[in-house]
């Protein structure tokens, strides 16, 4: 049972980095960036890539760091010249970069099924209560909260943080008053890119890599968005931990059921409270 | 620009009339609808390149008796609905002898399509029984083994292991849940006890769930019938979690030649049906596989690419003997015929169009300093394949 929890807790933390990612630039730039699956693909293919030649670590950091330099050129050259556009033409834009990025990855590192070895140092498993739990997993959730905690912090200290909130929740008169908006957007979707980069990496000792596998995580972030309530930090937390358990749970008790579980929750937050879990505020 | 572009029209023209006379007879088009995309994307590239080889190695010898062999591969992602779809497309562009297609749900999405099409469909991987049974025509042949040949060769063999309780870990598709039925009835005979009998979605990421379900159900053995990304998921996870030490783990289209490739050490020891092998010593497969590694840089054959070629070795045959590539001549050429192939004389069965052959078992381990499949049994053709069970209702040529 305890286990169980922990396996929930350890999918719901992928699925919260990916989709705070989302968040973030929707927050900002108010489009929704179908190129997301494919910044997490390309994460795990550079981190792959990284830590065949540098450690795991060294793979971890560099993957966040290339992917946030991507994003930050995603930025200024797709999502700056085309905010005045229908926001469609963003989204079809995006989509066609996901096509890209899956044929890039597909020519740099072949069609083939890859696989990433799991850190020597954590390759153990650790005693729980009497059962043992895969040490690596821990990590996964340790890097969840960190990333949880850490962007709360920012968001709440720092003055770019609040600069973040107020063009979230208004980006005009935020423009108004004197912040340069194009600047707080380079650097949240530089952000929002490097961690698609981050938990790509750190899910690749999970899954195998194939240039598609974006679309697995892409789908189901998009339901934790849509639950948590567009453009809320604190809603994506909550929706992502929640439909981490619903999926564990749902597998084990309800095994036929279990694949159209996160859907029908999307589509009762989207009937009952449109406004997702957190009402859509930051 | 543009008289670049009439140039390289008045080329490519000149070029067609030139190498008209050389090929007078009507091509042989075959369509392969297969995953290129997907979890099973790695299985699709597969068949795309057995497909590829052989039209290429036919076609250095002046094609198949004076004709040319085309090919056009569209990507069905595995999903029975865009198999039909990419299916149809090519049967409509005079791509009408369909193969190298992955997932059994899309063999069954194309097998009653077949007629109105003018098609044929020469299955090389699809597993589920179905196919040659209650959804087998006229126009539908099996070049690989189903369902009840792996049975076949499971039966014996669980009999004598000495695990008692069993999990059965299987992706919930038509071919995932024949294989869980067929390993119920094989352990009912053995006398072994199924503790755990778990089916995931196609294309799942976290197995976590599914892996405490075996850990906790007792499982002493576990039957894994997973393929492609899922497979390579689940073995990873499982090593995680530990049960792969602890639990004894065989399994179909599992551990293949490729999963191996990607999976590494975890691998090793895991025992299941092996289909084909590039290590078998016929001299017409060596042949094949010395040839294979010429053009692929010294890469063996996998399992699905053998198979694939053997699929593409018997519609060369069938058009020989028909002396058509109209798709029912071929089919007629086909139906109950006997074929020379790389694991020797072969026959389709007019019943239900299936082909005998010998099925083999083994496990992964090193050889040659390489880690891959090794056959320690060979079950021949008429064991390894049970008699027709009546549900194929053949309709009249």
């Amino acid at each position: 049972m305890l286990v169980q929890v922990l396996n929930g807790l350890v999918y719901g933390g992928l699925l919260y980095i990916v989709s705070v990612g989302l968040v973030l630039i929707f927050g900002l730039r108010r489009i929704v960036n179908f190129a997301h699956g494919s910044l997490f693909m390309i994460g795990a293919y550079v981190g792959f890539s990284v830590a065949a030649m540098g450690g795991f670590w060294g793979a971890v950091l560099v993957a966040a760091l290339v992917l946030a330099l991507a994003g930050a050129l995603l930025d200024v050259t797709v999502l700056r010249p085309l905010q005045r556009e229908d926001p469609i033409v963003t989204v079809l834009v995006t989509f066609g970069l996901l096509l890209v990025l899956e044929n890039f990855a597909q020519f740099v590192w072949g069609k083939d099924f890859l696989k990433m070895p799991v850190p020597a140092m954590l390759s153990g498993s650790v005693s729980i209560f009497g059962e043992s739990f895969p040490a690596y997993r821990l990590l996964v959730i340790a890097v969840a909260a960190a990333v949880a905690l850490g962007l709360s912090v920012w968001l709440r200290v720092s003055r770019i943080g609040l600069y973040v909130r107020a063009s979230s929740a208004d980006p005009l008169t935020t423009a108004m008053q004197g912040v340069n908006t194009d600047r707080v957007s380079v650097v949240v979707v530089a952000l929002g890119a490097g961690l698609a980069g981050l938990s790509g990496t750190i899910s690749a000792p999970l899954l195998a890599l194939s240039p598609s596998m974006g679309s697995y995580i892409l789908i189901e972030s998009f339901i934790v968005v849509v639950v948590g309530g567009l453009g809320s930090f604190v809603g994506a937390f909550v929706a992502a931990m929640v439909i981490g358990q619903v999926h564990n749970f749902g597998l084990v008790y309800v095994p036929w059921a279990a694949t159209m579980i996160p859907f029908l929750l999307m589509v009762a937050v989207l009937i009952w409270r449109p406004t997702g879990i957190a009402g859509s505020h930051v | 620009m543009r008289t670049s572009i009439w140039l390289a029209c008045a080329v490519v023209g000149a070029g067609a009339v030139a190498s008209g006379p050389a090929v007078s007879q009507e091509a042989l088009k075959i369509g392969v609808p297969t995953a290129l995309t997907g979890t099973y994307a790695g299985l699709g590239n597969e068949a795309v390149r057995a497909v590829e080889f052989a039209a290429e190695q036919v076609n250095a010898k002046g094609g198949v008796a004076g004709r040319k062999v085309e090919i056009k591969t569209l990507d069905s992602e595995a999903k029975p609905e865009v198999a039909r779809k990419q299916a149809e497309k090519l049967a409509l562009e005079g791509y009408k002898i369909l193969t190298g297609t992955i997932a059994s749900g899309e063999g069954l999405a194309m097998a009653p399509m077949l007629a109105r099409w003018d098609a044929i469909y020469v299955s090389t991987i699809n597993k589920s029984d179905k196919l040659t049974g209650e959804s087998c025509g006229p126009r539908v042949f099996r070049v690989n083994k189903q369902d009840a040949q792996d049975a076949a060769v499971v039966k014996p063999w669980l009999a004598k292991r000495k695990e008692g309780k069993w999990a059965i870990m299987a992706a919930d598709i038509a071919w995932g849940r024949d294989s869980g039925r067929s390993f119920v009835e094989a352990a009912k005979a053995g006398k072994k006890q199924i503790v755990a009998e778990l089916y995931s979605p196609f294309g799942t990421n976290d197995f976590a769930p599914f892996i405490q379900e075996i850990k906790s159900s007792g499982a002493e053995g576990l039957w894994v019938a997973l393929a492609g990304r899922d497979a390579i998921n689940f073995a990873t996870q499982a090593k995680e979690f530990g049960i792969l030490d602890k639990i004894f783990v065989a399994g179909v289209s599992f551990v293949t030649d490729n999963t191996v490739k990607a999976l590494g050490p975890i691998s090793k020891g895991v025992w299941g049906i092996i289909n084909y092998s590039s290590t078998l010593d016929t001299p017409a497969n060596k042949a094949f596989v010395e040839a294979w590694k010429k053009k692929y840089n010294g890469d063996e054959p996998t399992n699905f690419e053998g198979e694939t070629y053997m699929g593409m070795q018997v519609i060369f045959q069938a058009v020989e003997r028909a002396k058509s590539v109209k798709p029912m001549n071929v089919a007629k050429a086909m139906h109950g015929g006997t074929f020379d192939t790389i694991l020797g004389k072969l026959k389709i069965r007019a019943e239900d169009h299936q082909i005998v052959a010998p099925n083999f078992f083994g496990y992964i381990g090193e050889r040659d300093g390489k880690l891959r499949p090794i056959i320690t049994e060979t079950i021949s053709a008429e064991t390894a394949t049970p008699a027709p069970t009546g549900t194929c209702k053949m309709a009249a040529f």
